[in-house]
C-alpha cells in the first residue's frame, strides 16, 4: 500500500469515529437547546394565558390560535401541574404529520379551574436542525477533501525526493560502470538516507571491483604456469619408453589439463563480458550469425543423428560485439547438442526480434532458476564445465535482451527476446 | 632455419626450445625485452615468437622495431593475456599469428612451419612426404600422383600430422587444431577417430602407406622411416 493511501486510511480511522461522537454530542446538545427555547417560549404563552384569566370577568372557554390547538378550558380538576409532551398531529392543508411541542397547565381563577394548552410546532426546531446537520457533514466533507488534497501535494513536493532516490535504487546496477550518486536532498532525513546510500554503494562498488580484478588477475596468472605443464606433458609424450599404464596416466593429466584450461579460458571470457571489456559494437544480421554457426556444429549434430529443423524467417539486424553474438549462439548450441539424446531434435526459429531455440531431453535435474547460474550443472553432464549458459545470461544482460527458459513435451526451449 | 624465441618464463623457454630442436631448427632465446631488442636488431631471424608481456617492455614494441628495420621475420605473439585487443593491435602491427597460452607445443609447431612455408620464395611450396604431396594453396593431396579428395577436416588432420611428423600428439592437441575454442565443449575424441578413419581409408585406397601409429590410447604418431 502506498504511503499516501496509508497515511489517509489510518487518518480516516481515528477521524471517522471522534467526528462521529462530535457529531452526535453537538447534535444532542443542539437539540437540548432548542427545546428549551421552545419551551420557555411555550411557559410565556401561558403565562400570557393565566394574565388573560385573571382579567376574565365570567369563565369561559377561549381558542388561543386560530388551528384551535392552543386553549384555555375550564377543567373541574385542581391539578397544579406544567406537563410538556410532543404530538403529531395530521395537517390537512399540508397533508402530513406535523410534530408540535404541547404545555398543558393548569390555572384556577375565582376557584374555577383552567386548563391552559399551548402549542408550537417544531418545524422551525426541526429544519435548524438539519440544516445544523448539513453543516456539520459538509464542514467533515470539506476537512477529508482538505486532507487529500494536502497530503496529494505533500507527497508531490516532500517526498519527492524519497521516490527520487527510490527510482534510482531501483535501477541501480552494479554492473554498470559508472559509480551512481545519490544527489543531496534538501529534507534532513532525505539526505542522510542518500549520504548512508552513497557509502553503501560505494562499499559495494569497491569491493565488487575488487573481486572482479582478482578473478581477473588470477585467471591471467594461471595461464603461464599451465602453459608449462601443457609443454611438459606434450615432451613426456615423446619418450620412447613409457609403459602403457604411464601413458594412460598422462592422458589422464592431459584430459584434466584441458579441462582447466577451458575452465580458466572461459571464466577470463567471463569476467570481460561483465568488465564491458568488448565495447567495439557492429551492426551485424544475427541471422546469419545463426546460420553460420549451424554450419559449424553440422557434423557434431550429425553424429548425434540429430535432426535439425530451422524457420529462420526474418533479418534481424542487430548492433553487438560480433564476437560476444558468435559466442551467444555457440554456446545456445552446443547446449542443445550436448543435453540433446540420440537421434532427438534441434528446432531455430527467428521471427521478428524473438530467437526460439528448442532441444529434445530429459527434464533439468537442477531448478529452473539456477539454470543460468555459474558451475551449477545437470547431474548427467560430468564433461560440462557449466559456464556455458552464464555465458549467455551475461552477454543477454549486457545487451538488455531478455531470456527465459521452459520445459514442454521433452523439450527444452531457450527464448531469446533482442530489444 | 633461425628462430628467436622471446619469452621470460624459464621453464617454458625450455620445453619450446626442446620441442623445436627436434626439427632442424636453430632456436635461440631472449628472456627479456633489452636482450630481446638487441638479437631481434642485430641479427636476422626467419621466425620469432615473442611474449607480449616481458620485464622491462613490451613485446609489441619488439613487433614495432622489427618492422621499422623491415625485417623479413615472421612474427608470431605467444601471450598469457588472451584479449582481443592485444591480438588486434599486434596484427595491426605486423605480426603473422597469434596463440594464446597455454598453447599446444604441436600447435606452435605447425603453426611455425605455415607461416615459414607462407614466407618462402623458393617456388617450390608443395610439401612431399614419400609418396604424399600437398600443395598449401590449392589444398590439395596428391598419392603417387593421384589427387585424393579431402574433407577439410580431414586435410587440416593430415597436415597437422606431416607438420608433427615422428612425434606424439595427443587427441587434444588434434581436437585444438581442428575445432579451437569450440574443442573444449565436446566429446571431440569421437569425432577424432571418425575423420581419421575416414582419412586412413582415403589415403589407403590410392596406395599409401599408413603411417598413423596409434599410441595407446593417448594419441598418434605420423611416423615415417
Amino acid at each position: 500500500m502506498k504511503l499516501i493511501s496509508k497515511t489517509i486510511l489510518y487518518y480516516l480511522l481515528i477521524s471517522f469515529p471522534l467526528l462521529l461522537l462530535a457529531g452526535m454530542f453537538s447534535y444532542f446538545l443542539i437539540k437540548s437547546e432548542l427545546r428549551d427555547g421552545t419551551d420557555e417560549s411555550l411557559m410565556k404563552e401561558t403565562v400570557n394565558a393565566k394574565k388573560l384569566i385573571n382579567a376574565f370577568k365570567e369563565p369561559h372557554t377561549v381558542y388561543l390560535s386560530s388551528d384551535s390547538l392552543s386553549y384555555i378550558k375550564i377543567v373541574y380538576s385542581d391539578k397544579r401541574s406544567n406537563i410538556y409532551s410532543d404530538t403529531s398531529i395530521y395537517d390537512i392543508p399540508e397533508q402530513e404529520f406535523v410534530r408540535y411541542r404541547v404545555l398543558k397547565s393548569y390555572h384556577t381563577s375565582n376557584n374555577i379551574n383552567y386548563l391552559i394548552t399551548v402549542s408550537k410546532t417544531t418545524l422551525e426546531e426541526d429544519e435548524l436542525m438539519e440544516g445544523l446537520l448539513s453543516a456539520f457533514v459538509m464542514i467533515v466533507g470539506f476537512l477529508v477533501f482538505a486532507f487529500f488534497i494536502v497530503n496529494w501535494l505533500l507527497s508531490k513536493t516532500l517526498w519527492k525526493p524519497f521516490y527520487k532516490t527510490l527510482t534510482e535504487l531501483n535501477n541501480y546496477n552494479i554492473k554498470k560502470r559508472e559509480h551512481h550518486r545519490f544527489e543531496a536532498a534538501t529534507t534532513n532525513e532525505f539526505n542522510q538516507l542518500n549520504v548512508a546510500l552513497n557509502k553503501m554503494t560505494e562499499k559495494i562498488y569497491s569491493d565488487f571491483s575488487q573481486q572482479k580484478e582478482f578473478t581477473e588477475n588470477a585467471s591471467h596468472e594461471m595461464q603461464t604456469p599451465l602453459a608449462i605443464v601443457k609443454a611438459n606433458i606434450s615432451l613426456l609424450m615423446q619418450s620412447s619408453n613409457l609403459k602403457e599404464e604411464e601413458m594412460n596416466q598422462l592422458q589422464t593429466i592431459d584430459n584434466t589439463l584441458k579441462k582447466l584450461s577451458a575452465l580458466n579460458k572461459t571464466l577470463i571470457l567471463l569476467t570481460k563480458i561483465e568488465n564491458n571489456q568488448f565495447q567495439e559494437n557492429t551492426t551485424i544480421d544475427f541471422k546469419e550469425t545463426i546460420t553460420k554457426a549451424l554450419s559449424n556444429y553440422s557434423d557434431l549434430i550429425e553424429a548425434k543423428k540429430i535432426q535439425l529443423e530451422t524457420n529462420l524467417l526474418d533479418k534481424l539486424i542487430i548492433n553487438i560485439n560480433p564476437l560476444l553474438a558468435d559466442i551467444l549462439i555457440s554456446n545456445l548450441l552446443q547446449n542443445a547438442i550436448r543435453h540433446n539424446e540420440e537421434g532427438g531434435k534441434i528446432i531455430v526459429s527467428l521471427k521478428g526480434k524473438t530467437l526460439k531455440l528448442s532441444n529434445s531431453g530429459e527434464p533439468l535435474t537442477i531448478n529452473k532458476a539456477d539454470l543460468f547460474i555459474r558451475f551449477k550443472k545437470d547431474d548427467t553432464s560430468k564433461d560440462s564445465l557449466g559456464l556455458g549458459l552464464s555465458i549467455v545470461k551475461s552477454i543477454v544482460d549486457t545487451y538488455n535482451y531478455q531470456i527465459e527458459y521452459h520445459y514442454e513435451n521433452s523439450l527444452h526451449t531457450f527464448i531469446i527476446q533482442f530489444c | 632455419m633461425k628462430i628467436l624465441l622471446i619469452e621470460d618464463e624459464p621453464e617454458l623457454r625450455k620445453s619450446i626450445k626442446q620441442y623445436l630442436s627436434q626439427e632442424s631448427y636453430i632456436v635461440e632465446s631472449a628472456s627479456d625485452f633489452i636482450t630481446a631488442s638487441e638479437k631481434s636488431s642485430d641479427y636476422d631471424y626467419d621466425c620469432i615468437l615473442v611474449d607480449i608481456t616481458l620485464p622491462k617492455g613490451s613485446g609489441l614494441d619488439i613487433i614495432k622495431q622489427l618492422k621499422l628495420k623491415n625485417s623479413k621475420a615472421g612474427i608470431i605473439i605467444i601471450s598469457a593475456k588472451n584479449s582481443s585487443d592485444d591480438k588486434i593491435i599486434g596484427l595491426d602491427l605486423g605480426a603473422d599469428d597469434y596463440l594464446a597460452k597455454p598453447f599446444d607445443l604441436a600447435e606452435l609447431n605447425s603453426r611455425i612451419k605455415a607461416l615459414i612455408r607462407r614466407r618462402s620464395f623458393d617456388g617450390n611450396k608443395a610439401i612431399v612426404v614419400n609418396e604424399i604431396t600437398i600443395i598449401p594453396e590449392e589444398r590439395t593431396v596428391k598419392v603417387n600422383n593421384e589427387q585424393v579428395n579431402l574433407t577439410a577436416k580431414e586435410y587440416d588432420l593430415l597436415l597437422f600430422f606431416i607438420a608433427n611428423k615422428n612425434r606424439v600428439v595427443s587427441k587434444n592437441s588434434i581436437a585444438e587444431h581442428l575445432w579451437g575454442d569450440d574443442s573444449d565443449q565436446m566429446d571431440s575424441h569421437d569425432f577424432i577417430y571418425v575423420h581419421l578413419r575416414n582419412l586412413r581409408k582415403k589415403l589407403a585406397e590410392k596406395g599409401c602407406t599408413d603411417y598413423v601409429q596409434t599410441i595407446y590410447g593417448i594419441g598418434y604418431n605420423f611416423k615415417i622411416n
